[in-house]
């Protein structure tokens, strides 16, 4: 032990320093949020509950039972049951539901999801004491909507984080892909709908 | 002789009268005594929180200043759990031996001069009696548990009070030279001389106090009898409600008597560079604040020792280094006579 190091161990330099340390970040303002005082705004983007997007023209759900959020599902959580519509002959849901509970907030359903018909919002305060509250039907997916993602926030989480697959999937044309009627049987759209920087 | 004369001896009304007053001291410091319990938890957990860059209680009263007594009558009305295997008297008399003897202990200490609840002559060996007995509680809790934590935490402080109780004692040697008494009051009159007390003449000896003074009462660095990470709550595991918090309001008055002891001992007791009038006391409680705060500031700052290193600090550094201030004191008092 050289010189130097016998007088850093008599007089516990080291130590305090660290109590220098401690000290100094007595003083300094705390990083707490008093949660339920202080609410903290979700980055937009975020996964918090689903919501079922609401179609602006129609005011219907927009979606079209294809189940390929439902055949993505990690947790298997997403119950869909299909019925045929009186009036159109199309595939359409019949019931679909979502528990909660069950849910790991992935998001593969948003991005398998090729017509973008639902969405996670922001809202992460939801807890409560019955199963049922935390069973997401049809109705309560499309109130979440309404409630959360309505007017041009909802417009923005699908040009900017979720873009729906119809619009930006690139195949090849002779590859097995989703096709909905609407695009000619094309798996490309006739113009790049997607942002900017996206491949 | 009747009742009547029995009872009413001459100078029957003197011991009645001087033991009203020692009893109503008694009340006084022991009510002084849990108030400052209560809010040195307050106090440990604001500035602990604040040092680690958060806030600490906010939500019982404004700054969440009635948390302490939201968490007395939690714990008050909790179920009282005892262990199927529990020896129970003994299980039962454990929290009561800890506060007892802290509490016994506080009685010798002089807050201002002439208010003492004991002014005995073997105040300081009264001190190191009582704090050894406190380690009792710890054991005889961590055995009366049945359950293997509570018997690792007991053993591991079993064995850190013996270690350090005899530094701590060795390290007490030079100021009872330098007073040349064991009577509390009279070691503080002893240090008027001293300008701030004797802990720049008996600096060596002020440092293995502190560091046993921490081993002690349990605190970090040396707080291996209650190790949260590897004991659950070491000692105190399997109490629960008023006896869980005994042994918490124990550990609070241990620390809160080892800052006193240090305080009359090497700080001066109740003197301070100026008098404040009409509060005798105000530099000895300021003194206390300080103590107290720097028992929370160094949990906030270093980990625990590991157990051989804590065995090796004691038996190796610090009673060694106790022995050499002895001989220093006694050389120096030889030379100046």
């Amino acid at each position: 032990m050289n010189t130097k190091k016998i007088v850093k161990t008599i007089f516990m330099t080291e130590i305090l320093q660290g109590m220098a340390l401690t000290l100094k970040s007595l003083f300094s303002p705390a990083v707490t949020r008093q949660y339920p005082k202080e609410k903290r705004q979700p980055f937009p983007g975020f996964r918090g509950q689903h919501a079922f997007v609401r179609d602006a023209k129609t005011g219907k759900e927009k979606c079209i039972a294809c189940g390929l959020c439902g055949a993505v599902c990690p947790s298997k959580c997403i119950y869909i049951y299909t019925k045929e519509d009186e009036e159109t002959r199309k595939k359409t849901i019949d019931r679909y539901e979502i528990e909660l509970l069950r849910c790991v907030y992935c998001a593969f359903c948003v991005e398998a999801c090729p017509v973008g018909a639902i969405a996670l919002t922001e809202n992460y305060e939801y807890s409560d004491y019955s199963r049922e509250a935390l069973y997401m039907t049809k109705e309560k997916l499309l109130d979440n909507w309404d409630r959360f993602m309505a007017g041009p926030k909802g417009d923005e989480y699908f040009e900017k984080f979720w873009t729906p697959k119809q619009q930006s999937f690139r195949a090849h044309d002779d590859q097995a892909v989703f096709r909905p009627k609407g695009s000619n049987g094309a798996a490309r759209p006739e113009a790049d709908t997607r942002p900017e920087g996206v491949k | 002789m009747n009742f009547f004369e029995v009872v009413f001896q001459p100078g029957i009304m003197d011991i009645i009268v001087k033991m009203l007053i020692i009893l109503v001291k008694a009340v006084v410091v022991v009510g002084v005594l849990m108030l400052h319990v209560t809010y040195a938890t307050y106090f440990e957990r604001k500035s602990i929180g604040h040092m680690q860059v958060r806030l600490g209680p906010m939500q019982v009263g404004p700054h969440g200043l009635l948390q302490p007594i939201a968490d007395f009558i939690k714990l008050f009305f909790k179920e009282d759990i005892i262990p199927a295997g529990a020896d129970k008297p003994i299980f039962f008399i454990a929290p009561v031996i800890s506060i007892f003897a802290g509490m016994t202990a506080i009685s010798v200490i002089p807050f201002f001069n002439g208010f003492v609840i004991a002014d005995i002559n073997i105040g300081l060996l009264f001190i190191l009696a009582m704090s050894s007995l406190n380690a009792y509680g710890v054991m005889l809790a961590g055995w009366a548990s049945n359950s293997k934590y509570s018997f690792l935490g007991s053993l591991r402080s079993s064995a850190q009070v013996i270690s350090y109780e005899i530094a701590m004692g060795l390290s007490l040697v030079g100021v009872m030279m330098m007073s040349g008494s064991l009577n509390l009051s009279d070691i503080v009159r002893a240090q008027e001389r001293f300008p701030g007390g004797f802990y720049w003449p008996q600096a060596l000896g002020f440092f293995v106090f502190m560091v046993a003074a921490f081993a002690e009462t349990n605190r970090t660095p040396f707080d291996l009898p209650e190790a949260e990470s590897e004991l659950v709550a070491g000692y105190f595991t399997e109490y629960s409600g008023m006896r869980f918090a005994l042994f918490y309001v124990a550990e609070y008055v241990g620390m809160i008597l080892m800052s006193l002891v240090a305080i009359t001992c090497f700080l001066g007791g109740w003197d301070g560079p100026f008098a404040i009038p009409y509060v005798p006391f105000a530099w000895l409680f300021l003194k206390l604040y300080f103590f107290i705060f720097l028992f929370y500031w160094i949990r906030a700052t270093v980990p625990r020792y590991r157990y051989d290193q804590l065995m090796a600090l004691g038996w190796k550094l610090l009673i060694p280094l106790a022995l050499l201030n002895i001989l220093g004191t006694g050389l120096v008092k030889v030379l100046l006579r």
